[in-house]
């Protein structure tokens, strides 16, 4: 299992592109991948394969994620998600 | 549990129901719950994955297209909805859903995107809220794809349901017919509009124009009380019983149509006034046979004809014909040619009522037209027949009428087919052009009928269909009551017959109007039939005479409709 936490970076927060572009990059990966909250008490955890989910966090600018992957490719999926999140 | 609350609208089909919402989610598509059989589960599974499959294309079909016009840059929205399409907390649920509970598909996507809507409605953030649009985008393809899919085998809803939306279209309370729709209540609309003649003629009770009703859930216990002007939410306990003990005394009425019914109308002073029903479907003409019709003053046939929203064929539209005429029993049946254009504006925004209406669309379509007319003629050595034309507001209307109508015959004798000749032909009367000179037309046909509910709507320049001005609409303004004194007038001494077929024939007051301005046949919808026929017993028509001289005296919209109010229920 990975996991790392990362500031959210786009203007708009995880806006309706950012969370199809989110979900297209998981996609790629066979890990099952998991984002939430880590700066509030929300602790409901996305699929970062839905799109609803996702949308669901609210996760505005600024805003602190936590992304865990579990399986072969877990690393790779981790580095490259916060990488896109970051902005 | 929720409080009993009122909700007030507009009357517009009289009677009460109890029943529970089913929500329309369109005006041009109605969705339905209910429960499977565990065997239909499989099938209804596979309907919705193909409902998601056609939704998927036609995203992506949209995709492309967006893509060649703007770049690759607006088509990410729809990179949301098809992702939406493959999310499994919306898909996968909604299968979840129908496996587990054996629901339909349209009531498992209604859960699980009311869940969701919930969620959205709960953050915090202006911009996501707004993402549920995209959401409610997804839902609407999704279900009106399932539409395009037949229905499983249920001929039934699994309980009494009272149809409530913005607004319901005539064809959907027509399709819907032989479902058990109780009651109709809707946002918008009026008691003019073709869904609430549609409810009358069905005799489901029905308000309109109730704007409070879009807080209405499907499943919510309503009381669509029609005789108050009010639909009840949540009614309690007590409130559903003292409805209930109501509904069976009503019922007790209805049952016992007695002699009384076909007996003939004849005022208190001896005036035999001729009463007649408005007809919308083949089914109703048994009823009207029931209650002792002396005629059927008005059948509207564009139902018929556009049947399920494909046009009818001429063998099928003369069978249709000729089962209204055989079940007529003799009584001599007005068939209406086709009107379209009607309350077109609730379909799709544009004003039809100024365009190519009635007549106007069948010279324009003669091939429509002479289908309809060939069908009567064929159907007419079943019954005595006639012919009416809707929309006329010229001579020279009447005489292209008249050729295809000639044509039509000659079609028919060189078809070696068999018809009545002597087919009386009539014209409505509901334009003002045609109020004026009715008189110069005489000489071209055989009959009028009055139609009041367009000629007051264009008298008055009062959209029927429009919320804010409906309440100008008042069959007791004196322009109202000056035209029909004089299209009296001006047809007297042509000795051609006149009918009146609007609504104005069937509310007792404005109906004692017309005949103390001395018209003598009058046609109504079944639910109105009896309580004219009583008004008719009741009054006298030198008394209404006198009535009527003096309201014609009067200034004002409200004065006169007091007046006569008070007049004709003293008695």
């Amino acid at each position: 299992m990975t996991e790392r936490e990362v500031v959210i970076g786009h203007r708009l927060g995880i806006h309706a592109r950012a969370a199809a572009r989110l979900v297209q990059l998981s996609s790629q990966y066979q890990s099952t991948i998991v984002l939430f909250r880590s700066d509030s008490a929300n602790l409901i955890e996305a699929d970062a394969r839905s799109i609803l989910s996702i949308l669901l966090l609210a996760a505005g600018f600024g805003s602190k994620v936590s992304v865990r992957a579990e399986g072969v490719d877990e690393s790779q999926a981790v580095e490259t998600i916060c990488e896109y999140l970051a902005g | 549990m929720r409080e009993e609350r009122i909700i007030r609208g507009v009357v517009a089909s009289v009677g009460t129901a109890i029943g529970k919402a089913v929500r329309t989610f369109d005006p041009l598509f109605v969705s339905f719950n209910f429960k499977l059989r565990q065997d239909q589960v499989r099938k209804e599974i596979d309907r919705f994955r193909s409902s998601v499959e056609k939704s998927r294309e036609q995203l992506k079909r949209m995709q492309s297209e967006l893509k060649r016009k703007s770049g690759p840059e607006s088509s990410f929205l729809i990179d949301a909805h098809l992702l939406v399409l493959q999310d499994r907390l919306f898909v996968d649920r909604i299968i979840e859903k129908i496996e587990t509970d054996w629901i339909n598909s349209e009531w498992a996507i209604q859960q699980v995107s009311d869940d969701l809507f919930q969620a959205y409605d709960r953050l915090n953030d202006d911009y996501l809220r707004e993402r549920r649009g995209d959401l409610d985008d997804i839902v609407r393809r999704l279900l009106h794809n399932l539409q395009s899919k037949p229905l499983p085998s249920f001929k039934k809803l699994p309980y009494d349901a009272i149809l409530v939306g913005k607004l319901v279209p005539p064809s959907t309370l027509f399709e819907l017919r032989s479902q058990r729709i109780v009651g109709l209540a809707t946002e918008t609309g009026s008691p003019l509009s073709h869904t609430a003649i549609m409810a009358r003629s069905l005799e489901i009770p029905a308000i309109v124009g109730a704007p409070e009703l879009a807080e209405v859930a499907s499943g919510d216990l309503l009381i669509v009380d029609g005789d108050r002007g009010v639909v009840i939410w949540s009614p309690s306990d007590e409130t559903v019983a003292t409805y209930k003990n109501r509904d069976r005394d009503g019922k007790k009425l209805k049952k016992k149509p007695g002699v009384s019914m076909s007996a003939p109308s004849v005022t208190e002073d001896s005036v035999q006034i001729s009463l007649g029903a408005n007809i919308n479907f083949s089914e109703e003409v048994r009823s009207a046979s029931a209650h002792g019709c002396e005629f059927i003053g008005l059948y509207r046939t564009e139902f018929d004809f556009f049947r399920e929203g494909k046009q009818s064929d001429e063998e099928s539209l003369v069978a249709d014909y000729s089962v209204v005429l055989k079940t007529a029993k003799g009584a001599p049946v007005t068939f209406r040619t086709i009107d379209v254009g009607i309350d077109q504006k609730s379909w799709d925004g544009v004003n039809m009522n100024l365009g190519v209406r009635g007549l106007r669309f069948c010279l324009e379509n003669t091939d429509i037209f002479k289908k309809q007319l060939r069908s009567l003629y064929r159907a007419s050595v079943h019954g005595p027949t006639r012919i009416l034309l809707p929309f006329v507001s010229s001579v020279d209307d009447l005489d292209a009428a008249h050729l295809v109508i000639d044509e039509v015959r000659h079609e028919l004798r060189a078809r070696r087919q068999r018809y009545d000749p002597h087919v009386p032909i009539g014209v409505m009367i509901e334009t003002p052009a045609a109020a004026q000179t009715c008189d110069l037309m005489a000489s071209r046909v055989d009959f009028f009928c009055l139609g009041t509910n367009d000629l007051i709507q264009y008298y008055l320049v009062v959209d029927r269909s429009d919320q804010s001005v409906v309440h100008l609409y008042n069959p007791f303004h004196p322009a109202i009551l000056r035209c029909l004194q004089q299209v009296y007038t001006l047809l007297r001494p042509t000795g051609k017959p006149v009918t009146v077929c609007g609504e104005m024939a069937a509310d007792p007051p404005s109906a004692a109007v017309l005949l103390g301005l001395g018209f003598t046949s009058l046609s109504v919808s079944l639910a109105a039939y009896s309580r004219i026929q009583r008004m008719i017993r009741s009054v006298s028509v030198s008394q209404l005479k006198a009535l009527v001289d003096e309201i014609l005296k009067m200034q004002k919209p409200k004065e006169v409709e007091e007046k006569v109010r008070a007049t004709v229920y003293r008695t």
